[in-house]
C-alpha cells in the first residue's frame, strides 16, 4: 500500500472533516468516527496556541467567541512550520478582514472596536518577548570609549534593538490592553453591547479624525516593557529605525519640538538598552 | 565478619552500581526518573536543594518539547539555561514529522541542532508519526499505517533527522485509537525502523496501555517483542475516558495522574528492559509541583527496585553482569 494516497485522504479529512476518503484505510468502518480525536487534537492545539499568543484578545472576546474566530483562522491559515510558537502572525489582519466581511453582510457588530489593535498589541508583545538577545548594546561606557578615540558619537550608526517594536493605534487602547494583561480590577472589561462598540465605518472615521497613539515595546532583563511615545520621541525612533545616525534622530525630534530634551531621552534609551552599535569597525575590544 | 552481614554489604554495594548498559544507551544510563518541565514549576525546581539525587535516590532530570524553544531569545531560553545548570535535559520533539513530508525538515533540524549545541541534552527523541503534508503542519501526532512504504518513509525521516543533528535519537510508539490497514504489527514496525535507521526506541507505557484498550492488542506480548537493547527511555502519563464512549475509548490526555494499570505495566517493562530513564508526563490540569514529584518518586522507587533486583541476582549468581 502506497503511503501518499493515505496521507492525502487523511489530510483531506483534517482540513474538511470529510472522512469518506479514509474508508479504505480503516479496518473497522464503524470506528471511523474515532478519527475525530486527531482532527480535534489538531484544532485544539492550534486554538490553544492562539489563545496563548493572543491572551488579551481572548479575554476581551471571551473564550467561546475567541474559539470561533481562532477556528476560522486555522481553516484559512493552518500552521506551516513544525512549531506553534509564534503561530498567528496574520491573526490581527484576519480579524480585521472578518469584521469587515461581517459588516458588509449587515450582521450585528457586537464586537469591541479595539479588537484588532488588542490583537496587534498581543502579537507585538509576544515577538518582543521572543526576540534575540544582543551583545552589541550601546552603553555609556562604549560612548565614553568612542569619545576617547576622538569619534563624534552623534555620527555613529546605531540600530534599535531587535526586541523594539513601534505600533500605532487608537488612543486608549494601550490602557485597555494593559488592564486585561494585568488582570486589573480597575479596568472595565470591554462590553459586548451595542452601546459599547463602534462599527467599522465609525472606526475608520475615528482613524482619520483623532490622534493616534504610538507605543514602543522592548525587552529588558527578560521582561517586555511598554511605553507611549510623544510625537518627538516617535520622530526620533523612526529615524533610528530607518537611518540610525543619532544626530539625525535628535534633529528630527527637535524639529517637532525645539524644547524637547534630547539628552533625557537618550539617557533613557541607554538605561533601557534599546540601542545597538557595531563597534568592530572601531576595533573596540570589551 | 558475620557471613550474612558480608553478603548484605555486597548487595548494598551492588545496589549502588548501575548494571552495565549497552554501549548505545550510555548517554542516559545514569538518569533516574524525570519530569516534563513546565514554566509554572520553574521556581519550585530552582528551589530544590542541589544534589537532589542525594535526597531522592535517583538522578532527577527534565524533558522539554523541543519546538517550544524555537525562539531567538528571551526568558523562555533563559529559564531553560537556569535548569540546565543543575539538571540533565531530554529534548522531545513533537513537530519533526519523521513519517512523511521531509521537504521542510532541514529548516526544522537547523533549529533543533542549534538548541542541541547550546544545551547538550542527554536524550533526544521524536515520534513515529507524521504531522506535515501539503504545506501544512497538523499540530498533533498523526498515525502512520504500518506498511512497508510507511516504514521506509519513517526510516528516511529518522535518517535525515539523525544526520542533521549529528546524534542518535529515540522514536516513540504512538497512542492508537483505531486500526488502520497494516502489513505488520507495531513492534515489528518500530523494531524494523530502529534497526534500519540505527535509532533507539522510547516506549511510552501509557500509549501502549491505551492502544491495548482501544484496539485490543496484548500489551505484555507487545513488550516481549521489543529487544531491550533498543530501549533508551520510558514514558508514563495519565489518560482519560472519551466523553462520549467512556472506557471504550481512552484518550492520551496527560491531564491526570498515572493510572494503576500503567504503573503495573511500567514495572513489567522494567523487568524486561532493566533500568531505563523514566519520564512522568503531565501537560494539562497541572497539579502543584510537590504532587508531580510524588509521582516521580514512585517511578524512582520502581527503578531502584529494578536495580536492587538486578544486583541481588548478580550476588546470588556470585558475580556481576
Amino acid at each position: 500500500m502506497s503511503l501518499s494516497p493515505y496521507i492525502d485522504a487523511f489530510t483531506d479529512y483534517l482540513r474538511t472533516g470529510d472522512a469518506g476518503g479514509m474508508n479504505d484505510y480503516c479496518v473497522d468502518a464503524t470506528q471511523i468516527k474515532r478519527l475525530a480525536i486527531y482532527r480535534n487534537g489538531f484544532y485544539k492545539g492550534c486554538i490553544d496556541a492562539l489563545a496563548a499568543n493572543f491572551p488579551v484578545c481572548e479575554k476581551s472576546l471571551g473564550r467561546e467567541y475567541f474559539n470561533q474566530f481562532a477556528g476560522l483562522y486555522v481553516d484559512h491559515y493552518p500552521p506551516e512550520i513544525g512549531t506553534l510558537v509564534g503561530y498567528g502572525e496574520y491573526f490581527p489582519y484576519f480579524i480585521r478582514d472578518l469584521l469587515a466581511e461581517l459588516e458588509q453582510q449587515g450582521g450585528p457588530m457586537l464586537l469591541p472596536a479595539s479588537l484588532v489593535d488588542l490583537a496587534r498589541l498581543d502579537y507585538a508583545w509576544l515577538t518582543s518577548l521572543m526576540s534575540a538577545g544582543t551583545t552589541q548594546t550601546l552603553t555609556a561606557d562604549k560612548i565614553t570609549w568612542l569619545v576617547e578615540q576622538g569619534e563624534d558619537f552623534t555620527q555613529a550608526q546605531v540600530t534599535l534593538n531587535a526586541s523594539v517594536d513601534l505600533l500605532r493605534f487608537n488612543p486608549g487602547t494601550l490602557n485597555q490592553w494593559i488592564g486585561f494583561k494585568m488582570n486589573s480590577p480597575d479596568v472595565e472589561p470591554l462590553q459586548l453591547s451595542p452601546e459599547g462598540h463602534m462599527n467599522l465605518s465609525e472606526l475608520a472615521q475615528a482613524d482619520s479624525s483623532i490622534a493616534v497613539d504610538t507605543v514602543m515595546f522592548w525587552q529588558l532583563n527578560g521582561a517586555v516593557q511598554a511605553r507611549l511615545l510623544s510625537a518627538p520621541e516617535v520622530a526620533l525612533m523612526r529615524v533610528l529605525q530607518d537611518d540610525g545616525v543619532l544626530e539625525k534622530a535628535f534633529d528630527a525630534a527637535l524639529a517637532l519640538d525645539p524644547s524637547f530634551d534630547v539628552s533625557d531621552v537618550f539617557s533613557a534609551c541607554l538605561q533601557n538598552e534599546i540601542l545597538d552599535i557595531d563597534l568592530t569597525k572601531y576595533n573596540y575590544k570589551s | 565478619m558475620n557471613p550474612s552481614l558480608h553478603r548484605m554489604e555486597q548487595v548494598l554495594l551492588q545496589v549502588n552500581e548501575c548494571p552495565s548498559p549497552p554501549p548505545s544507551l550510555i548517554a542516559g544510563a545514569h538518569l533516574g526518573a524525570g519530569l516534563g518541565l513546565k514554566a509554572e514549576h520553574l521556581d519550585d525546581i530552582l528551589a530544590l536543594p542541589t544534589g537532589e539525587e542525594v535526597c531522592t535516590g535517583g538522578h532527577l532530570w527534565f524533558e522539554v518539547h523541543t519546538e517550544n524553544y524555537f525562539v531567538a531569545g528571551g526568558p523562555r531560553l533563559n529559564y531553560l539555561r537556569a535548569i540546565r545548570e543543575n539538571y540533565d535535559l531530554s529534548f522531545h520533539g513533537v513537530g519533526g514529522s519523521l513519517g512523511y513530508d521531509h521537504q521542510s525538515m532541514p529548516e526544522h533540524i537547523k533549529q533543533v541542532k542549534a538548541l542541541i549545541n547550546e544545551f547538550q541534552p542527554t536524550l533526544i527523541s521524536e515520534h513515529a508519526v507524521w504531522s506535515r503534508a501539503s504545506g501544512a503542519y497538523f499540530a498533533d501526532l498523526m498515525p502512520l499505517p504500518r506498511t512497508q512504504d510507511a516504514l521506509q518513509s519513517l526510516v528516511d525521516g529518522v535518517d535525515r533527522y539523525q544526520s542533521g543533528i549529528g546524534r542518535r535519537i529515540l522514536i516513540e510508539n504512538p497512542s492508537n485509537y483505531l486500526d488502520f490497514t497494516s502489513e505488520m504489527d507495531e513492534p515489528q514496525f518500530l523494531v524494523e525502523a530502529a534497526q534500519r535507521s540505527g535509532c533507539g526506541l522510547l516506549i511510552d507505557i501509557n500509549n501502549l496501555y491505551l492502544s491495548s484498550k482501544n484496539t485490543g492488542i496484548d500489551a505484555a506480548q507487545y513488550l516481549s517483542q521489543i529487544p531491550a537493547e533498543l530501549v533508551g527511555e520510558i514514558h508514563i502519563a495519565g489518560h482519560d475516558p472519551d466523553p462520549e464512549l467512556g472506557q471504550a475509548l481512552l484518550i492520551d490526555s496527560h491531564a491526570s495522574p498515572v493510572d494503576l494499570p500503567v504503573w503495573e505495566l511500567l514495572q513489567h517493562a522494567l523487568t524486561l528492559f532493566g533500568h531505563r530513564p523514566v519520564l512522568v508526563e503531565r501537560d494539562a490540569n497541572l497539579p502543584p509541583f510537590a504532587e508531580l514529584m510524588n509521582e516521580r518518586q514512585q517511578a524512582q522507587g520502581y527503578l531502584d527496585q529494578c536495580r536492587y533486583e538486578v544486583a541481588s541476582a548478580n550476588v546470588s549468581l556470585g558475580g556481576t553482569r
